[in-house]
């Protein structure tokens, strides 16, 4: 069966909606079906990266109980150049369903996990599909959690900054280890002179690990490329050869075995 | 009475049967409230509790486990649970009673059986 993997982190602009794109890119590219959701109803972006403008339907709606998930899915195959498949469910970027999202009861919240937990019987089990990779909002946010709990497989996307990285390592010990999630971390941007050596490298890996006594998935350097790019490119797809998109299908690939 | 048994053992006896584990059930909640020593928390409430994931942060860890399992089956016996947590059924019945003592989930009988749910 298929897995969902929620990509998450404490502070906002970790880069977790870029990785979480490139990571679904990847699995497509390698002959898998994909779908991505975006669950950070607070600031949607992903309609923005797909330049998708939306469907009838939106996962908002999807949440509401207004549809099933069929209706929200929009097949991006054809753009992304790959032998699997690519789904997108996309979530309401509108002021005013940004304002009903941030306005539901504790009521709402306990169905909309019941709807999230469902898309393993939906998409992975009727659908058939490999993986399904959530986006979320970062911190503790509803939308967030229940994609935790409804998740196999949590990353935690964290920069260097150090209230980034206390953030993160309060968030495994009261939040991933209380739902008894695999987790792992991927530290993103770090400096390229961090990395810059063999020995700089394993002082980098073992100083993380030793803070967040868990393990880290992969250290990704800061790119000025990625940045130029302003979230408009798919690196796995657009720039197959660049260190970034590597470094996102060697993440790809350790997920497969985590 | 012997008119009963002389018609049918198997039927009185599996009547017994579902009385004992009835008692058993009630037994089962018995202990764990005395074991947590919380019993005045566990006033039965006239409102449903929502089980949203805020709440399922704030429960004891062995109450999160049986009420995560839940949610993700939907409707459930204790044995369902029982299988997924590897925990015994006579421990995930008494956890099971608990939150439905507490107000976060539904439980309903079908002959023999009782399903837990979380009422949406």
């Amino acid at each position: 069966m298929g897995r969902i993997v929620a990509v998450h982190s404490y502070k906002g602009g970790t880069g977790k909606t870029l990785l979480s794109v490139n990571l679904s890119a990847a699995y497509a590219k390698k002959g898998k079906r994909v779908c991505i959701l975006d669950l950070d109803f607070r600031a949607p972006s992903l309609h923005s990266i797909f330049n998708l403008s939306g469907s009838e339907y939106w996962l908002n709606d999807y949440l509401n109980g207004a549809c099933e998930i069929e209706k929200v899915l929009l097949d991006y195959t054809p753009q992304c150049s790959c032998d699997g498949t690519m789904l997108v469910g996309l979530a309401n970027p509108n002021t005013e369903a940004l304002r009903d999202m941030s306005s539901k009861d504790r009521k709402w919240e306990m169905r909309a996990l019941g709807r999230l937990l469902s898309l393993k019987n939906s998409l992975l089990n009727d659908m058939e599909l490999d993986y399904l990779i959530c986006d979320t909002s970062p911190g503790l946010q509803y939308s967030s959690i229940n994609a935790i709990v409804s998740a196999d497989v949590v990353i935690v996307v964290s920069t260097i900054d150090q209230s980034d990285i206390e953030g993160t390592k309060r968030m495994v010990g009261e939040l991933y280890n209380l739902f008894e999630k695999k987790t792992a971390i991927l530290m993103n941007k770090v400096p390229v002179e961090f990395l810059s050596t063999p020995v700089n490298r394993d002082s980098v890996y073992k100083r993380f690990e030793n803070t967040h006594t868990l393990p880290i998935m992969k250290v990704i350097p800061c790119y000025c490329d990625v940045l130029r790019a302003g979230g408009t490119k798919i690196f796995v797809r657009d720039e197959p050869e660049h260190s970034f998109s590597r470094h996102v299908e060697e993440i790809a690939r350790k997920i497969e075995n985590f | 009475m012997s008119k009963t048994l002389g018609k049918n053992p198997a039927v009185l006896l599996e009547k017994i049967k579902e009385s004992l584990d009835r008692l058993n059930e009630k037994m089962e909640v018995f202990i764990e409230l005395q074991k947590n020593e919380r019993k005045q928390d566990f006033v039965v409430q006239d409102l449903p509790e929502a089980l949203d994931v805020m709440t399922l942060l704030s429960l004891p860890d062995h109450l999160r486990k049986t009420a995560v399992t839940i949610c993700k089956l939907g409707r459930a016996t204790a044995e369902e649970v029982a299988e997924q947590t590897k925990r015994a059924r006579a421990v995930e019945s008494g956890y099971l009673n608990q939150l439905v003592l507490m107000g976060y989930l539904k439980k309903e009988r079908k002959g023999r059986k009782a399903y837990f749910f979380v009422e949406k």
